[in-house]
């Protein structure tokens, strides 16, 4: 299988990145782990006449978190995020998609960037990165900016990303007192499957037994992009955790999304799906906040 | 235009010229003759096209050879040594694991990066660590029972 013919860059920083990309607009393609864009190109679905490889670039490849917040450069890869202690801690929901992401070969390529980039509503990483709040920072040559992940995906592989840009840094404070976030994905099999359903919650309690003050809920594989679930989380605000309020939300969001027909599964199972795992993910969340 | 790339492949050193658009497992099977290194999908889903990149199991049909370079790879030509097989490959062998093969260079790369770092390995951990090889001859019972069998 023949990939289309390109130039290949391999820049040694973000400014000499960033210039190529300045120069060469929509010609241009950044690739970094090459496990979803390699496989685009040899399909000949995208035939980008420049390629710019962002995977030598020794800056975007660190982990911070410094400050009671995480950055992580976006050319980490997913092994690396299903593997670190550090982000294991407070963001446990992410080491979650993480570890569900692919296969253990493909984990070692892929990066937390690509996983973004790529835009696939089925994709692992995106729901917990959108409950934890997380933000992405993108920079061109004649400057950057900071995008929220609720505002980052505009459609199936598309993303705020501009041609001249290129994601750097994913960043996301560290979640309060009292909170837990859980993240489960269902696919035919374990591995090298496309998600059918996939879902993140987060809550933050009052305290110890005291009611919901924050919950995010954010839905993979039910419309064009990741969506949150907001019916679902207005209801469980100012309300105790229990079992049976989970199951309300997991109702609730089921309502929220308007799954299609395709051969991975009917939009009524999809729908069923999503309440069952608002619900268990819910009650991971809450385990989580109460410390267990 | 071809770029000069440097590979280390199973501790040699090779320089080589290669076209942007050719694939690190192109190269070693149409380049070098490395043909142990096989290719079923060239997608990423089968594994039989795996080799070890700096330490790393991957996929070579979906690393760019101008990627790999100054890298350094081990094909599983690289794993027999002066005192034979390598204990994976024995294990294989003894065990009925291997039926028409083509998956087994993959297997045994992707088991023996798993035994590196974990020299008892759980039955789950196994599965898990060739979750991305599949084989449609054996199964996968027999592929198991080798790798556990390594270090017991
Ligand atoms: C067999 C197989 C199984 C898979 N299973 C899963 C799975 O279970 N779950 C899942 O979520 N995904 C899965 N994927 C998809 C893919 O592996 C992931 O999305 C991965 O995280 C992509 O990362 P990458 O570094 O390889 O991206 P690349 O292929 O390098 O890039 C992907 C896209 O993002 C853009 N991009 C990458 N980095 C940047 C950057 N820094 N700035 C701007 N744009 C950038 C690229 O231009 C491209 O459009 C699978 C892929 C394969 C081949
Ligand atoms: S040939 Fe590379 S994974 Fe199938
Ligand atoms: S032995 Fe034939 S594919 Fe595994």
């Amino acid at each position: 299988m023949l990939l289309p013919k390109f130039d290949f860059h391999e820049p040694a920083t973000v400014t000499e990145a960033c210039q190529i990309m300045a120069e060469y607009g929509v010609k241009a393609k950044v690739i970094a782990g090459g496990t979803d864009l390699m496989v685009n190109m040899k399909k000949k679905l995208v035939s980008p006449e420049q390629l710019v490889s962002v995977s030598r670039i020794e800056e975007l490849k660190k982990i911070d978190t410094a400050g009671n917040m995480l950055k992580i450069g976006s050319c980490f890869t997913v092994a690396d995020i299903a593997a670190s202690e550090q982000i294991g801690k407070k963001w446990k929901a992410l080491c979650s998609g993480a570890k569900a992401l692919g296969s253990p070969l493909i984990r070692n390529l892929a990066t937390i960037g690509g996983n973004l980039g790529s835009a696939r509503p089925a994709a692992d990483l995106p729901p917990s990165l959108m409950v934890y709040g997380a933000k992405v920072v993108l920079k061109k040559k004649s400057g950057e900016r900071v995008v929220a992940m609720d505002k980052f995906f505009r459609g199936p592989g598309l993303t705020e990303i501009t041609p001249d840009e290129i994601l750097t840094e994913i960043q996301m404070d560290a979640p309060p007192a009292y909170s837990g976030a859980g993240y489960i994905n269902l696919g035919i099999r374990q591995a090298q499957d496309c998600n059918l359903v996939n879902v993140a919650s987060f809550i933050t309690l009052e305290g110890p037994g005291g009611v919901i003050k924050t919950a995010r809920i954010v839905m993979g594989c039910v419309g064009p992009t990741h969506l949150r679930a907001p019916s679902a989380e207005k209801l469980l605000v100012g309300e105790k955790p229990t079992e049976a309020i989970f199951a309300k939300a997991g109702q609730a969001a089921a309502g929220d999304c308007s799954p299609i027909n395709d051969f991975r599964g009917s939009a009524e199972y999809k729908k069923a799906m999503v309440g069952v795992l608002t619900k268990r993910t819910l009650g991971i969340a809450y385990k989580e906040a109460m410390g267990q | 235009m071809k770029k000069l790339i440097q590979l280390t492949i199973n501790d040699k050193e090779f320089e080589i010229a290669v076209d942007p658009n050719q694939t690190l497992g192109d190269v070693l099977r149409y380049q070098l003759g490395l043909t142990g290194t096989k290719k079923g999908c060239e997608m990423g889903d089968c594994g039989s096209c795996t080799v070890i990149m700096d330490g790393k199991p991957v996929n070579s049909c979906l690393v760019l050879a101008v990627q790999a370079n100054r890298r350094k790879i081990t094909t599983v030509e690289g794993l027999e040594n002066e005192n034979g097989l390598h204990p994976v490959q024995k294990a294989m062998m003894e065990k009925g694991a291997i039926q028409c093969g083509f998956c087994s260079s993959g297997m045994i790369l992707s088991a023996k990066s798993l035994l590196d770092k974990n020299p008892k390995p759980t039955e789950g951990e196994i599965r898990s660590a060739i979750s991305g090889n599949l084989c449609r001859c054996t199964g996968y019972q027999k592929i198991v029972e080798a790798v556990k069998s390594v270090n017991e």
